[in-house]
C-alpha cells in the first residue's frame, strides 16, 4: 500500500507533466485543469502517505548489481517533505492559473513544474544515494528551465545558467559522497551509511561529511554559494514560491539533517555547519535590508532563514531545524505568492514605486502581513515557535557568540520585514500605481497558506512524534505539543529573541529619529547592496574560465589527423598506466 | 633463428600497422585515410593469428581474425559511403577544408 502511494507521489506529477506537454498550447484551459488535477492528486497521495510511514522500504526496484536497489523509504523526514513538496506544489499550480493566464508556452511551464514536484518527492523519499543524486540534478535542471522560462530575456537566461552551474558544482560533493560510500560499504543505502559511519576510516568520513556540506550549501544558497538565489528571481513568481522558497532550496537542509548522526562526530564538521548557517543568515539579512526589489528582499530572507535551519542542524537540533523548515515553507510560500499577486497587479517589482497598495488589495495585504509577522518571529505565528526552538537548540549546542549573532540577525529580520511591508502596502502611493485585487485562483492558493502560518505550530507534538518514531539514528524525543510550547515559553532565549524582534520593530518605527545612526550604518549597507563582493568574485571566476577556454581553443583543430593522433596518444597512455599498475 | 615464423609475423604486423597509421595521420585525402585504416586493421588481423599461435589457441585466434575481416569490411563500406556523401555535399575530400571550427 505504501509502495503504491510512493509510486503515485512521484508518478502522478510526472504523468501530468507528460500529458500537459502532449496536449499542446492550443488548449490552455485543459492545460490549467490537468496541471491542477495531477498536482492536487499527488498532494493527496502524499498526505495519505504520512499515515503509512515506516522505517522499512515501501517500494524497492531491483536494478542490478552496480546501483543497488532503487528503494524508497517513507520515514518521518521523507513523508513530511514529500507532503510539503506536493501540497505547496499544487497550491503554486493553482496560483499559476491566474498568474500565468494568457502566457504562451504554458505546456513547457506546467511540464517543468510538475516534473519538478515529482522529482522533489523522489529526492526525499529515496534512500539510495545514487538515485538521490539523480533526483538532485533533475530538480536543478527543472529549476534552470523555469528560471529561464522567459527565454527571450537575457537576464532570465543568465540567472538560470548561474543557478545551474553553482548548484551542479556543489552536486559534485554529493556524487563524491555517493561513490565513496559505495566503494567502502559496497552499497548506496543511506541507512547502512548511518549505521556503519563509525567504522569508516576517519579521513574518508571527513571527505563524505564536507562533500555533503558543499552540496547542501550550494543547493540551499548558503555561504559561499548564496549568489545564485537572488538572480533566480527572474523566474515566474509561483516558481519562486515553490522551488526557491518552499522546496528545492530545502534539499540542502534535508541532506544535512538526514546525515547528521553519521557526520556529527567528524572533527570541526558541526562548527563548520554552524558557521556556514550563521554567516549566511547574517549576510543575507543585511542584504535584504539594502535591497529595493520586492522579490530580491524575499530571496535574501530565504537565504537568511535557511541559514537558521543549517545553524540548528550544526548545533544538533535536527527537530528544531525541520520544524523551522516546515514553518518557513508555509510562510515563505505565502509571502512569495502574495508578492506575486502584488507584482501581477502593479506591474513592477521595485518597492520604491509601490506604497499604499494595502487599501487597493486588502485581501493580499492581510495574508501578506500574516506571513510577514511569521517571518519576523512575532508570537503566536508559526515562525515564532520554530525560530525560538532553533535559537534554543543553538544556545544549548553551540558557542554563545554565534548565538548572539543569530539573535542580532533576528532583530535585522524584523527590521527588513517591517520595512518591506511598509514600503509595499502602507504609506503614500509613490508610483501612483493602480493595483487590482487578486483573482479567485490566487485567493484559493493564498488562504490555506495564511491559515497554515497562523496555526501550523499546533502540530509541533505530532511532528516530533512523526520524526522520532521512524528515525532510529537521530535520537529525537517525541513530546506532546503542550510540552514543546511550554519549553519555549520557559526558555530565557525566547525573551532575548523577543526583545531583539521588538528592537527591530522599534528601529523601523523610529527610523526618522535614528537617522544619524542609520547614516553611520550606510557604509555597511552599501557593501551589502553590492553583495559583499561575492558578485565580483563570480564575475572574476567567469572571466578566468572564459579566458582559459579561449586559450585552449588552439588545441581543438577540428582536423581528422590531429584527432586520430590524440586518440592514439591517449590509448598509449592508458596502456602504459595499465602496464605500470599491473 | 631470427627468420622464424613468429619473428617474421611480428615484422609484418608492425610494418602493416605502421604504414596504415602513417597513412591515417598524414593523408589529407579522405579516401586515403580509409585506405590507411584498412591497412592498419590488416596488421591487427595478422596479430590475432600470431597471438593465437603463440598462446596455442590457434582456433580462437583464427576465428577472431575472420570476425575482424567481416567487421572491417563493413567499416570500409560505411566509411567510403560517407566519403562519397561528403564529396557530394561539400565538393571536396580535402580534410583541412572540411573543418568548420574557427581557428
Amino acid at each position: 500500500m505504501a509502495g503504491i502511494l510512493i509510486a503515485l507521489c512521484i508518478g502522478l506529477p510526472w504523468a501530468g507533466a507528460l500529458l500537459v506537454w502532449w496536449i499542446g498550447n492550443d488548449n490552455p484551459r485543459w492545460q490549467h485543469s490537468l496541471a491542477v488535477g495531477f498536482s492536487a492528486a499527488g498532494g493527496l497521495a502524499a498526505l495519505a502517505l504520512i499515515g503509512l510511514r515506516s522505517q522499512g522500504a515501501g517500494l524497492s526496484l531491483k536494478v542490478g548489481g552496480a546501483f543497488g536497489d532503487f528503494s524508497f523509504v517513507p520515514d518521518g523526514l521523507s513523508v513530511y517533505l514529500t507532503a510539503i513538496a506536493t501540497v505547496i506544489g499544487s497550491l503554486a499550480v493553482i496560483f499559476s492559473i491566474d498568474y500565468m493566464r494568457g502566457e504562451e508556452q504554458l505546456g513547457r511551464y506546467y511540464a517543468l513544474v510538475l516534473f519538478f514536484i515529482g522529482s522533489m518527492a523522489g529526492l526525499v523519499l529515496t534512500n539510495n544515494l545514487f538515485l538521490m543524486f539523480l533526483f538532485w540534478e533533475i530538480t536543478a535542471l527543472c529549476s534552470y528551465g523555469l528560471i529561464s522560462f522567459h527565454n527571450d530575456d537575457p537576464k532570465a537566461v543568465a540567472g538560470g545558467i548561474k543557478a545551474l552551474i553553482i548548484t551542479q558544482l556543489g552536486g559534485i560533493g554529493l556524487l563524491v559522497a555517493a561513490i565513496l560510500s559505495y566503494s567502502y560499504l559496497g552499497s548506496f543505502d543511506t541507512n547502512l551509511l548511518l549505521q556503519k559511519a563509525p567504522e569508516l576510516p576517519a579521513n574518508v568520513l571527513t571527505i563524505l561529511a564536507f562533500g555533503c556540506l558543499a552540496a547542501a550549501a550550494a543547493k540551499s544558497a548558503q555561504f559561499p554559494f548564496q549568489t545564485w538565489l537572488p538572480d533566480a528571481m527572474e523566474a515566474p513568481t509561483p516558481v519562486s514560491a515553490l522551488i526557491h522558497a518552499a522546496t528545492m532550496v530545502n534539499a540542502g537542509v534535508y541532506l544535512l539533517a538526514r546525515f547528521y548522526p553519521a557526520f556529527a562526530a567528524v572533527p570541526n564538521w558541526r562548527e563548520a555547519v554552524m558557521l556556514v548557517g550563521m554567516i549566511s543568515a547574517l549576510m543575507a539579512a543585511l542584504m535584504a535590508l539594502a535591497a529595493n526589489d520586492l522579490k530580491r528582499v524575499l530571496a535574501y530572507s530565504t537565504v537568511s532563514q535557511l541559514g537558521y535551519m543549517v545553524y540548528a542542524v550544526g548545533a544538533g537540533g535536527v527537530l528544531a531545524s525541520q520544524f523551522h523548515l516546515l514553518s518557513h515553507s508555509i510562510f515563505k510560500a505565502l509571502l512569495f505568492l502574495g508578492a506575486g499577486a502584488v507584482i501581477h497587479a502593479a506591474g513592477t517589482r521595485d518597492m520604491r514605486q509601490m506604497g499604499g497598495l494595502g487599501s487597493q488589495m486588502p485581501f493580499v495585504r492581510t495574508v501578506f502581513v500574516a506571513g510577514a509577522l511569521a517571518l519576523a518571529g512575532v508570537p503566536v505565528l508559526n515562525g515564532f515557535w520554530s525560530k525560538e526552538l532553533v535559537l534554543e537548540a543553538g544556545l544549548s549546542g553551540g558557542p554563545v557568540w554565534v548565538f548572539g549573532l543569530m539573535i542580532f540577525t533576528a532583530a535585522l529580520t524584523a527590521l527588513y520585514t517591517f520595512r518591506m511591508v511598509w514600503m509595499v502596502f502602507f504609506g503614500e502611493n509613490r508610483g501612483g500605481l493602480h493595483a487590482h485585487e487578486a483573482g479567485a485562483a490566487m485567493k484559493t492558493a493564498l488562504a490555506p497558506l495564511a491559515l497554515g502560518a497562523l496555526v501550523s505550530w499546533l502540530l509541533a507534538g505530532p511532528f516530533s512524534r512523526l520524526l522520532a518514531e521512524t528515525l532510529p539514528h537521530h535520537s529525537i524525543h517525541a513530546l506532546p505539543t503542550g510540552e514543546i510550547l511550554l519549553e519555549v515559553i520557559k526558555a530565557p532565549a525566547t525573551y532575548i529573541a523577543l526583545a531583539a524582534v521588538a528592537l527591530g520593530l522599534a528601529a523601523w518605527w523610529w527610523r526618522e529619529k535614528l537617522r544619524l545612526f542609520s547614516e553611520a550604518l550606510s557604509g555597511i549597507l552599501w557593501v551589502a547592496a553590492h553583495s559583499f563582493g561575492f558578485e565580483a568574485i563570480n564575475r572574476g571566476v567567469v572571466s578566468v574560465t572564459n579566458d582559459a577556454a579561449e586559450d585552449l581553443r588552439g588545441s581543438q583543430t577540428g582536423l581528422l589527423n590531429w584527432n586520430v593522433l590524440a586518440i592514439i596518444i591517449a590509448l598509449v597512455l592508458v596502456l602504459l598506466l595499465l602496464a605500470l599498475g599491473a | 633463428m631470427i627468420f622464424s615464423l613468429p619473428n617474421i609475423a611480428i615484422v609484418v604486423v608492425l610494418g602493416l600497422f605502421g604504414v596504415g597509421l602513417y597513412g591515417v595521420l598524414i593523408s589529407r585525402n579522405l579516401i586515403k585515410v580509409v585506405v590507411g585504416l584498412q591497412i592498419a586493421v590488416k596488421g591487427a588481423l595478422v596479430a590475432f593469428v600470431l597471438a593465437g599461435r603463440l598462446s596455442s589457441q590457434v582456433d580462437v585466434g583464427q576465428s577472431l581474425a575472420l570476425t575482424v575481416i567481416v567487421a572491417d569490411t563493413i567499416v570500409a563500406v560505411v566509411a567510403l559511403a560517407l566519403a562519397v556523401q561528403v564529396r557530394r555535399k561539400f565538393g571536396t575530400l580535402d580534410i583541412p577544408s572540411l573543418t568548420s571550427l574557427r581557428r
